[in-house]
């Protein structure tokens, strides 16, 4: 064998040796994997409904009806959700009602302490109190701090009918709408 | 002569390039907690306790991938709720200590791949997230699965 042979195999004997190292000691490929989770709990929709309406009975030509907040003939909406939860409460109030065929309408105001926040659920006017909420408060700027209680939140409504003289006879209505929403809070 | 003289050297180099295998561990979920129908909600990734948390560890210095697998939706029996991951919802550190208010490399896209230096002290990962539920939400309980994908990359 020539000099240049040897050399080779000089070379390639260590060479064995190290390719099988090279293989252990080079685990760069490996990876690892973990499993994590996302939870959440999404609680129970709010909900709204129109118990009771602002009822004002009969009225006289002429003679302007008021209704108190904790009148047993106020407006009740029982709102029911995640207890302890704050939620957006917004009165959209008509400025007159009208009779169904739309031939004559009659005026009703809203007063800025016509309307009661009650977080016990009573879904009583009569008796609500201060302790219980947001008494006598603004139905165009309902409290912004309001939450569901735990058996419900409900706010009572007032109002004053304003008939004319000449106010025609017959049955007037008009629409009150809450909007409620939870506000995150 | 001069063969011998250079596997000896190769030898020697390989044995300084010996890893220990990477791991990852989830240490903690995302957690939203109580979600309002319509009211979206997001956690941000450097709130403690809340946000994802990965712990990665494998040698010091060397450069791994991270790829997550993100869900489009959480999941309770008979109902979803989308789940969103922003370009900027992952932090990364591996300083020592970790710092998930103060991360050494913030604002990452967990919707591509990351990559970045396993420290002394391996490498923490966190992730934050926004639910958006409906107005009309299903109530109960939603969950979803992220997975975290870490490999070397040789260098």
């Amino acid at each position: 064998m020539c000099e240049s042979g040897r050399i080779l195999k000089l070379v390639w004997k260590p060479a064995l040796v190290v390719l099988p190292v090279l293989l252990w000691a080079y685990p760069a490929a490996g990876q690892d994997v973990a499993v994590g989770s996302a939870t959440a709990t999404v609680v129970t929709t709010i909900s709204v409904t129109a118990s009771s309406p602002l009822a004002f009975g009969d009225v006289m030509q002429g003679v302007p009806a008021s209704i108190a907040n904790n009148n047993a003939s106020a407006a009740i909406f029982e709102i029911t959700g995640q207890a302890g939860s704050g939620a957006d409460l917004y009165l959209q109030l008509p400025e007159y009602l009208a009779l169904s065929d739309g031939s004559d309408r009659m005026t009703i105001t809203f007063g800025s302490t016509d309307a009661s926040v009650d977080t016990t659920g009573a879904a009583d006017p009569a008796a609500m109190n201060a302790g219980k909420g947001w008494q006598n408060t603004n139905p165009y700027n309902l409290p912004a701090a309001a939450v569901i209680g735990a058996a419900g939140t409900d706010v009572y409504l007032g109002g004053k009918v304003i008939p004319s003289p000449s106010q025609k006879a017959g049955n007037y209505s008009g629409d009150i709408i809450l909007t409620v929403a939870y506000n995150g809070s | 002569m001069m063969g011998i003289a250079y596997a000896v050297l190769v030898l020697s180099s390989l044995s300084g390039y010996a890893v220990s295998a990477q791991t990852v561990t989830s240490t903690n979920d995302l957690a939203f907690g109580n979600i309002f129908p319509g009211v979206p909600k997001a956690i941000v990734k450097s709130s403690v306790g809340d946000a994802a948390e990965f712990t990665v560890t494998g040698t010091t210095g060397a450069e791994v991938t991270l790829d997550f697998t993100l869900p489009a939706y959480m999941y309770t029996t008979g109902a979803n709720m989308p789940l969103f991951f922003s370009s900027s919802d992952c932090a990364v550190d591996s300083t020592n200590p970790q710092d998930q208010s103060n991360p050494s490399a913030n604002n990452l896209n967990p919707n591509g791949t990351i990559t970045y230096r396993i420290g002394s002290n391996g490498m923490s990962v966190w992730l934050g997230g926004r639910v958006v539920p409906g107005l009309v939400q299903k109530s109960g309980s939603y969950t979803a699965t992220i997975r975290l994908t870490v490999a070397y990359t040789g260098f």
